[in-house]
């Protein structure tokens, strides 16, 4: 992880041109036509509801043009450094990104209770964070040329992984009654959401490595075919390290994202439909097993199972989400019109971290929560065409992992917004508000169309030969 | 019906109108990339990329498509000819074996060699491998789209 791993563009091939991304500017003035629609939408309904009048007017004018600036910004940049990208990625995320903007506009600015929150309110500091992605992004996808600091180090990764989530355990502070957050100093964030992309790292060098022997069968259980014994232990260890996030840090949703993240990238390695029947048995029988002896999870299925048990206490807030959707209807309220102030806040106290698909759902609308459905789908199918056009395994998995761990956790949040699953408090990628979110997004984003690039070097020869995992395959095999 | 909220009301339909004109045409640039895709016709498993090569045949940068089985040596029967002095007439087989790769040696005089190792007997292979056959290196890679 030194600076010689990032290879800097134009060294070894040739002079860098200028390379026109006609479908990516195109795209771009889309979200920008649109994102200034749906302000000026927010702008003029707020105009009517404060003084009766018709005033056409954007919300922030200020604030959606520094925005798109640095969509343009990032845009010049690609074309500038002349790599042959993916050209939908970045429009398809701003898009996400503008509609969290435009829904921080229109929330109460006071919600982000933190020091710089209360300066910028709440707008300003997802806009902060908004330019930090995009320029994350931009960077990612300019400067790395190779992925050896990624795929030499997979231990590396692990262990850094584990130590970060050991601190959360050691150090979190509970928020929603779950260890989420790691201060230090005036910084604080959500270690789970970088664990996300280094556990799709180490996933994708652990079972690029191991893939022959995984696809090996010569254990059998009944009618499943199972590999040799050692090469299951991974799977219980996955299974023990999504247990212990919700036994010690009482977090359902990073536990259920990282188990489906984990299960999908197996199945995406050696197609094996064994290995998901395993996967979902242990977490039926974890989930059971929680639901029994931990009182945090019993709650969280109880209300899923009947919120109207406890209607203004446990089940509160969902009922007002499911109340928010259903006053959406099909077209919804309009930017600003809906979200009734009930005693002076909001009827649902986390509707910008956990809830903005509620919020969204009642003032877009069945047809606007379905676009915004669409947007992941786009960015899932990005990472998968990636994925099928990697040269080697490594990439392939990665690609596939970095774009499957933004579609579960939209489709976890998504789904317990709406009472189809129960809810787990995660956030919904590029809408939330939060700086740990966008940032470990962005990263994803950037990663993913480092990948994507045609001109790209070469993937490196494995160091180590694989005769010793030989030697054990034809052994079990015998 | 009152101007002023037939105004908004216009508003909030264009912005949700705007939202689909976005998405349909993400979804143009994507049907035209698949489209793309699938006009290439994607018959090989995988490729070979010849990555070292004192030799004519096969020459640096040459690209093999493979099939479920190529042979490779020196005799010109073989899939994939390697015309280079250190290579046996019936030198190695790459296959593709219900999900995975495996490489085997046909007693060659001077080995096959895996990422740099030589092979003892048979061994399986990943995308993103080196086999050597000879002095000449192939790099095994997914056929790609």
């Amino acid at each position: 992880m030194t600076a010689a791993n990032f290879v800097p563009t134009g060294i070894g091939i040739g002079p860098i041109r200028p390379r026109f991304r006609r479908r990516e500017l195109g795209l771009l003035i889309l979200v920008g036509i649109a994102l200034t629609a749906g302000s000026v939408s927010l702008g003029t309904t707020r105009a009517l509801l404060a003084d009766g009048t018709l005033v056409v007017q954007a919300a922030d004018p200020v604030r959606l043009a520094i925005f798109l600036g640095a969509l343009g910004v990032a845009h010049l940049a690609q074309v500038l450094a002349g790599r042959r990208t993916d050209q939908v990625l970045l429009p398809a995320v701003a898009m996400l990104g503008g509609l969290g903007l435009l829904l921080m506009e229109r929330l109460p600015q006071d919600q982000a209770g933190s020091a710089f929150g209360d300066s910028l309110g709440l707008a300003g500091v997802q806009l902060l964070w908004l330019l930090i992605a995009t320029g994350v992004i931009s960077v990612l996808a300019i400067v790395v040329r190779s992925d050896t600091w990624l795929r030499r180090y997979k231990y590396t990764w692990a262990a850094a992984g584990i130590v970060l989530l050991l601190l959360t355990f050691v150090l979190g502070e509970e928020s929603n009654g779950a260890l989420l957050t790691i201060r230090v100093g005036p910084f604080s964030g959500q270690p789970t959401e970088l664990l996300k992309v280094i556990l799709v790292v180490f996933l994708a060098g652990y079972l690029s490595e191991f893939r022959p022997l995984l696809i090996d069968e010569s254990t059998r259980l009944g009618p499943l075919r199972l590999p040799p014994v050692p090469y299951l232990l991974p799977m219980v260890a996955m299974w023990a390290i999504a247990f212990g996030i919700v036994v010690i840090q009482r977090d359902l949703g990073a536990a259920l994202l990282f188990f489906a993240v984990f299960l999908a990238l197996v199945y995406v390695a050696t197609a094996r439909i064994s290995y998901v029947v395993i996967g979902l048995i242990l977490l039926v029988l974890g989930g059971f097993a929680a639901y029994r002896l931990f009182p945090h999870v019993a709650i969280r299925v109880d209300i899923w199972l009947d919120p109207f048990a406890d209607p203004s206490g446990n089940g509160y807030q969902v009922i007002q989400a499911l109340i928010a959707f259903a006053r959406g209807g099909l077209l919804g309220t309009g930017l600003g019109a809906g979200l009734p102030m009930v005693g002076g806040t909001l009827p649902i106290p986390a509707i910008h971290t956990d809830f903005p698909l509620a919020a969204l759902g009642e003032e877009l609308g069945l047809i606007g929560v379905l676009a915004i459905l669409g947007l992941y789908l786009v960015i899932i199918e990005r990472g998968l065409r990636i994925a099928a056009a990697a040269a080697d395994d490594f990439r392939a998995l990665l690609a596939a992992g970095l774009a499957l761990v933004v579609g579960v956790q939209a489709f976890i949040i998504a789904a317990g917004n709406l009472k189809l699953i129960p809810l787990t408090g995660i956030t919904l990628p590029f809408i939330s508000y939060g700086g740990s979110s966008l940032l470990a997004n962005a990263l994803v984003v950037g990663l993913l169309l480092a990948l994507s690039d045609r001109g790209v070097e070469a993937p490196p020869p494995p160091r180590r030969s694989r005769s010793r995992l030989d030697r054990l395959l034809h052994r079990s095999a015998a | 019906m009152d101007p002023i909220v037939a105004t908004i009301w216009l508003i909030r339909i264009l912005f949700l109108g705007l939202l689909y004109l976005f998405l349909f045409g993400v979804v143009r640039v994507l049907m035209r990339d698949l489209r793309a895709a699938a006009r290439e016709p994607v018959t090989a498993l995988g490729r070979l990329i010849v990555v070292a090569s004192e030799v004519e045949e096969p020459a640096l940068g040459t690209v093999f498509p493979l099939d479920a089985v190529a042979t490779l040596g020196r005799d010109v029967n073989n899939t994939i000819v390697v015309d280079d002095g250190f290579a046996s007439t019936e030198h190695a087989v790459l296959s593709f074996r219900g999900r995975a790769w495996y490489l085997e040696d046909l007693d060659s005089t001077n080995g096959t060699y895996l990422n740099g190792a030589p092979i003892d007997g048979l061994a399986s292979a990943a995308f993103g491998d080196e086999i050597q056959v000879g002095r000449v290196r192939f790099r095994l890679e997914r056929a790609g789209t």
